[in-house]
């Protein structure tokens, strides 16, 4: 119950007007707050913005979709959120904290503790079995052995894998291997799951699979942004930004 | 199940109200050695060494060689410490001698110097025993070399050793295996005695146990002598027999040589040596001054004279000499095979750069997942460090072995230390450390987007 005091961060909430936010959200708890974001990249002599100036808000219990045709700077907007990078310039809050001056080894608890990421090509540890791969944010956030298991094995049992944990990635399908990678990016019970082009290697069929466990994952609570080029994917979430030029061009709420 | 404990979608699970965890997880990793993490690192360090067999062969290999060179190299040489040590000191640091020329000399003139002073007599030996009141024994001893046959057996330069009285044997710290020494009557009174030591009965014996070699005869330099006793054996050192020699007493050897016969001017042949030993080590030092004084005064020295005409030495003047002049070569020897050692080091240097390159995309994911860069540092650390603590353990079992065949060879005892084992497992340790700390240090410092990108 305390969260809800620290986490909206004072300046944010009043200077991002988000007009297509429904009111029957409004007391929920802003998770993701952007002002003014840059992002300046440094090519030599040439200065090139991958974004200039992007602000908007998330809120706990969203579903949104990011999309925009490549170069659009929706891969760097990705690495903000997903605290991969920070902003050249503006701010960023992720659930009260002010992630954009933060230093490596903070954006790396942050990453740890806020942020669960599930990339298109799943980036599992090859030599590692389900359950180890699912384990491993809670290594790095210092969570004892029999905890750890006790707690990679419900997240398992949640994107239905827990009979195969101890297979190792190449042991298991294309959709099973996301499904690790879901488990893993839930496990440590983070405030935002961020899936970059999610079903972008998978089959249709796995797709639809995939993206009906983010909508389960979503009636659950669980925060969901979803950066893709896909429009039918997009079109799943509930609210849709979509970049062009490194700005937002439209910010619409679909559901 | 995934819902944030504020969800109001869904109620908060009991047991995993996510805030209290996050709490409990955020103070245990600020804790500056994260156990979970560490032993992680270490598993996958085990598991990438499992994976690559070829590349962690080859680079235990290299460590495995720069182990066994170190350790096998101060194996040996503290054998031969221990074996020199041993030799040197049988008489025991109670012992000293006075003699004419002292047994190292280092330049000509000081040989001219020493050659132009009085030979030691047995006035000389006399007046030591009367007057050294803290000396214990005082013994006389002259070494020689001469021929020995006894029937078809012959042998050139056997040691002949002419010592008087019989407490000269207890100096000397030889003891008897068959018969007896001669007694202090028959020596004394130059009887055509001896007591050998063990070779001689090897050599000249061949047939005939050391008893029944007792009331035999040998023929040395020309004159028989029959045997009383024989000598338990000393064994060897750097391959020479300790035991081939034989003991005449110093009257008969007087009779039949005769004494400070000039055979040459570097040969000390029949030199009369002055042996003293004292009661314990610490009176040896007066006793030295009372010889000192004695001998001054017979060699008529005052004061003003800093040679004192003779000299007077401990047993400790070889293992000085010997320590000092071996010193600088174990040195230079340990640094020639630590270079081994170095040139593991970089083997492993190297091996793990492609290690880090390899698992770029790995070193992407564990960051994405929240892994710092202390943590990535420890994982690649710690796999060096398995690698090289394991080429360390194989490293001086290989080296004791080398340093054993090569034992066996020469012929000295051999000491196994446990603190070469720990010196070898933990220098190829901080070989490991050190040969790691770049390509680690390079993989914490990925960017975890290029890192990711990267396949």
């Amino acid at each position: 119950m305390t969260e809800a005091t620290i986490a909206t961060p004072p300046a944010t909430t009043s200077v991002v007007a988000n007009s297509n936010l429904p009111s029957a959200d409004g007391h929920r708890q802003v998770l993701i707050a952007m002002h003014n974001l840059w992002k300046t990249y440094d090519m030599g002599a040439e200065k090139v913005h991958a974004l200039h100036g992007v602000s908007f808000e998330v809120r706990r219990g969203e579903y949104v979709a990011i999309t925009g045709p490549s170069g659009s700077g929706k891969s760097t907007l990705m690495n903000l959120i997903g605290c991969l990078d920070t902003p050249s310039q503006g701010e960023y809050w992720l659930n009260g904290k002010n992630v954009s001056e933060m230093d490596d080894d903070e954006l790396a608890r942050i990453r740890n503790q806020e942020v669960g990421f599930v990339f298109q090509t799943f980036n599992l540890l090859a030599r590692a079995t389900a359950l180890h791969n699912v384990e491993l944010p809670l290594i790095y956030g210092g969570v004892p052995g029999t905890k750890r298991h006790e707690m990679a094995k419900q997240a398992l049992t949640e994107v239905d894998l827990v009979d195969r944990m101890m297979h190792r990635p190449n042991e298991l399908s294309g959709g099973q291997r996301q499904r690790v990678a879901i488990a893993r990016a839930l496990v440590n019970r983070p405030s935002i799951l961020l899936a970059d082009e999610p079903t972008g290697a998978l089959d249709t069929a796995t797709s639809y699979e995939i993206m009906n466990l983010f909508e389960k994952l979503h009636e659950e609570g669980n925060t969901i942004i979803l950066v893709t080029h896909e429009h039918d994917i997009a079109a799943r979430a509930h609210r849709v930004i979509s970049i062009r030029d490194g700005l937002i061009e439209k910010d619409e709420q679909i559901k | 199940m995934f819902a944030r404990g504020e969800s109001q979608l869904n109620p908060p699970l009991e047991g995993h109200a996510g805030k209290s965890l996050t709490l409990s997880a955020r103070l245990r990793s600020l804790r500056f050695f994260r156990i979970a993490a560490i032993w992680e690192a270490f598993l996958v360090a085990l598991g990438s060494l499992r994976q690559n067999k070829l590349r962690t062969g080859l680079t235990l290999i290299g460590i495995i060689v720069g182990v066994t060179a170190v350790i096998a190299v101060v194996t040996i040489i503290k054998g031969l410490d221990q074996t020199v040590a041993q030799t040197f000191s049988s008489q025991g640091s109670t012992v000293f001698t006075v003699s004419k020329r002292p047994r190292v000399i280092t330049s000509r003139e000081d040989f001219i110097k020493y050659n132009k002073r009085k030979d030691i007599t047995e006035d000389d030996a006399q007046a030591i025993f009367r007057l050294c009141t803290a000396c214990w024994r005082t013994g006389i001893a002259a070494n020689d070399g001469v021929s020995v046959k006894r029937g078809n057996q012959k042998a050139d330069a056997v040691a002949i050793r002419a010592i008087a009285p019989t407490a000269m044997f207890d100096i000397d710290a030889v003891s008897i295996d068959a018969g007896r020494f001669w007694s202090e009557t028959e020596g004394n009174s130059g009887q055509e005695v001896c007591v050998v030591g063990s070779d001689i009965i090897t050599n000249f014996f061949p047939y005939e146990t050391a008893e029944q070699a007792i009331g035999q005869d040998v023929w040395a330099g020309g004159h028989r002598y029959r045997i009383v006793g024989v000598l338990q054996p000393l064994g060897k050192i750097f391959g020479v027999s300790r035991d081939e020699r034989i003991f005449l007493p110093f009257a008969t050897y007087k009779k039949d040589f005769g004494l400070n016969v000039a055979r040459g001017a570097f040969n000390t042949s029949g030199a009369l040596v002055v042996f003293v030993q004292t009661q314990s080590a610490d009176q040896l030092e007066a006793a030295e001054d009372q010889v000192r004084a004695v001998m001054r005064n017979r060699r008529g020295k005052t004061f003003k004279d800093e040679d004192d005409g003779f000299a007077l030495e401990t047993e400790d003047v070889f293992l000085n000499l010997y320590s000092s002049a071996t010193s600088n070569i174990y040195i230079v020897t340990i640094g020639v095979a630590a270079i081994s050692l170095v040139v593991g080091g970089i083997v492993v240097m190297n091996i793990m750069l492609v290690s880090v390159t390899e698992r770029t995309k790995e070193i992407g994911i564990r960051k994405a997942v929240g892994a710092r860069r202390q943590d990535i540092m420890t994982q690649f650390l710690i796999e060096a460090v398995v690698v090289t603590a394991i080429g360390g353990a194989f490293g001086v079992l290989t080296g004791f072995g080398t340093a054993w065949l090569i034992a066996l060879a020469i012929g000295f005892p051999l000491l196994f230390s446990i603190w070469s084992a720990v010196l070898g497992v933990g220098v190829s340790s901080i070989v490991g450390v050190i040969s790691g700390l770049w390509p680690a240090w390079r993989a914490a410092r990925l960017d975890p987007i290029e890192a990711l990108r990267a396949e």
